[in-house]
């Protein structure tokens, strides 16, 4: 195995080992409760417009409000309430695969017997959003709902739960016209984190990746523009003008060719560090706020020096 | 008045008037930390810009009675806490930062060689690791992603995105931040070792091509548009950032771009360090969620410089012209520490190799990625 290989699969190992660290399942803690207190608790504030109930409130991970609006067919929706989520918390289910607020919803004027249809309607609900019902007077209080989830439009999704008065998402368990229909709709905690996680972290790529191909394609714009420019320049050095300065130059009599003041700097500059072999100071100062064009021709021309650029 | 009254007074005024009675255990752990970290600033000079103010912070708020980051009677603010309120909860002391390090930041290497922004995006991976990680340990997303960003090396956004998603955790996160960046040359370099061989720390870089002056002055009106259109989320941050740029590179603002710069960087600075460190409050700090922060903090600095590499060796398979992998440990923020590290990490390999600029290039990408990962955030929860 040659270093190189070592190396990797030495930082591969250690990596892991972090990892390993991070996700060990006996250090999983989840639920709300981890550090003792519920700090995303979301409390809902009710409105009633005409047989529309609406739930405001800002929901787990959100920072923004949602608006959750509640209909029924089949008798008279009295009241929506919010529901703690200590009285129906169990081991099976997890808070936080519940980022909206748990609801009492009860139902009055149905026929002894009869089924009713509840309508929740938010655009905060997505196509994979589930209604999970709780009823205490079941050996297993928890359980998923028969719910048609409707796409509409502006995002909107309604779940439509079809509840029998008696039946067992009744919560008083009784065939007496009053439906109790406890319960919240549950969105996956885990995938919604694992896939934001992916999705974002690709997306700084993407953004950097469009950033960069901008960049070169400016670039090469502003590349071509300077190189049109310098050659203009250089067309128009080459007319005869009258009152030109001439460059301070050094040179010998012998007709040699001149070397210009700045040149000749460069150079010494370059020399001395090549000759020092200059190594970075402890503290580079690398403010450039007093930096010159002409400082920058010179650090350029002293870099270009470097014999990195010679060897390559 | 009998004796008996006078000693109730002063007993009274002791108890409810003095601090000595009053001051706790966890306050006296507190203040302790407070003179440790004012100690590491000032004997170490780890960044003593922001620990010396945040050090004090936590010193003084941890004095017992204390009218500092309370409210008075009529619900106004105490000094501290109108400092943190209009500064931190306002979200203003962060972008006004930004403006500074813009107005400081030369684009130039960026510019000439935009291939190492990939750089900046792969040194988030710790980013989005640890975010992952603390949710394992109970943390909400919020709490998680504002931990996660700690990685990104970039103290501003770290405040800017955890005042705004989990400011319970400002202290914290804060500190773990600016510690661990004040600790890069510590932390960097043997993973930047173990994740190179000699012959890759070798490796030149061709020198980067020399960028106009009309080029530097629209990269901050480009770049601010593609950023700010694509993740809007980001555009205080982005936007002071570039606009503070555009001051600096215009040239027909010299006086405000001065002052952006010095003034009203190192005015907002003190503010910002002692209302971070009030923050810190025996109360609140003690607890094992500060500890686990600093743990995974650690960790996050780790993996996003291993993440850096790493794009550097992936890139170095498609690429013609090979980076060399050193740099890629600058693209955690931490201008220009993160360079220097990289630059000094490639003199030991070849005296002669000159990494400084070609290192900056990833560190102004990695403060553009991380302000992006902050941007990200905000979006997920809005």
């Amino acid at each position: 195995m040659t270093a190189k290989y070592k190396r990797i699969f030495s930082a591969a190992w250690i990596m892991g080992s972090l990892l390993g660290l991070l996700l060990c399942p006996g250090t999983i803690r989840t639920g709300h409760a981890a550090f003792g207190e519920d700090i995303e608790k979301p409390k809902p504030e009710f409105s009633r417009e005409g047989d529309r109930v609406t739930a405001k409130y800002i929901p787990r991970a959100k920072s923004t409000s949602v608006q959750v609006h509640f209909t029924v067919s089949g008798g008279k929706l009295v009241e929506v309430r919010g529901l703690e989520w200590e009285i129906a918390e169990r081991p099976e289910v997890d808070v936080k695969n519940f980022k909206s607020a748990l609801f009492t919803i009860e139902i009055g004027d149905v026929s002894p017997g009869a089924e009713a249809m509840v309508t929740l309607s938010s655009d905060f609900f997505t196509s994979s959003t589930q209604f999970y019902v709780f009823n205490e007077k079941l050996s297993s209080p928890w359980m998923v709902s028969e719910c048609e989830n409707i796409s509409l439009p502006d995002r909107v999704q309604d779940l439509v739960i079809k509840v029998i008065d008696g039946g067992p998402y009744d919560s008083d368990g009784t065939v007496n016209g009053r439906i109790f229909f406890v319960g919240g709709p549950r969105d996956s905690f885990w995938a919604y984190a694992l896939g934001t996680l992916f999705i974002r972290f690709f997306g700084i790529f993407l953004v950097l990746g469009i950033l960069q191909i901008c960049m070169e394609l400016s670039g090469r714009i502003f590349q071509k523009m300077d190189i049109n420019n310098s050659q203009k320049g250089m067309r128009s050095e080459s007319e005869p003008l009258e009152d030109v300065s001439i460059p301070q130059a050094i040179g010998n009599d012998d007709g040699e060719q001149a070397i210009d003041t700045e040149s000749v700097s460069a150079a010494a500059v370059a020399l001395h560090i090549h000759l020092s072999r200059l190594r970075a100071p402890e503290r580079l100062e690398l403010g450039t706020s007093e930096s010159t064009g002409w400082i920058q021709h010179g650090r350029q021309m002293a870099m270009g020096a470097n014999p990195s650029n010679t060897r390559r | 008045m009998s004796w008996s009254h006078m000693l109730e007074l002063i007993q009274n005024i002791l108890i409810t008037q003095t601090g000595i009675p009053n001051l706790a255990v966890n306050q006296v752990i507190m203040i302790l930390i407070g003179l440790l970290f004012l100690y590491l600033a000032i004997a170490k000079e780890y960044e003593p810009l922001l620990l010396v103010p945040i050090g004090f912070g936590i010193f003084i708020v941890n004095f017992p009675l204390t009218p500092l980051m309370g409210f008075t009677e009529h619900g106004n603010p105490e000094l501290i806490r109108a400092f943190y309120k209009y500064g931190v909860e306002w979200e203003i002391i962060p972008c006004v930062i930004f403006l500074g390090l813009g107005a400081m930041t030369d684009f130039g290497p960026l510019i000439a060689n935009p291939k190492t922004l990939i750089i900046g995006a792969g040194a988030q991976l710790g980013v989005f690791v640890t975010y992952l990680g603390v949710l394992f340990f109970g943390f909400t997303l919020k709490e998680a992603a504002s931990v996660g960003i700690i990685g990104g090396a970039d103290g501003p956004t770290t405040i800017y995105l955890t005042a705004k998603l989990a400011p319970h955790l400002l202290g914290a996160n804060a500190l773990a931040a600016y510690s661990y960046m004040a600790m890069v040359p510590l932390i960097q370099p043997p993973i930047m070792r173990m994740m190179t061989t000699l012959e890759q720390r070798r490796i030149r870089m061709r020198q980067l091509r020399y960028v106009s002056q009309r080029e530097k002055l629209l990269f901050p009106l480009i770049g601010c548009a593609l950023i700010v259109l694509l993740i809007p989320a980001v555009a205080p941050l982005m936007g002071m950032f570039m606009f503070g740029n555009l001051m600096r590179e215009c040239g027909v603002v010299k006086r405000l771009s001065d002052t952006a710069q010095n003034a009203l960087m190192n005015i907002v600075t003190i503010f910002l360090g002692l209302s971070v460190g009030a923050t810190m409050q025996a109360d609140v700090f003690l607890t094992w969620k500060p500890l686990l922060i600093f743990a995974f903090g650690l960790v996050d600095f780790v993996i996003c410089t291993f993440g850096g590499i790493l794009t550097v060796h992936i890139m170095n398979i498609f690429l013609k012209d090979k980076i060399n992998p050193l740099i890629g440990s600058a693209g955690v923020s931490a201008v220009p520490m993160a360079a220097r590290v990289a630059h000094s990490e490639g003199l030991k390999a070849d005296p002669d190799n000159w990494l400084i600029m070609h290192a900056m290039s990833p560190n102004l990408a990695g403060v553009i990625g991380s302000a992006a990962a902050a941007g990200m955030f905000i979006a997920m929860f809005q």
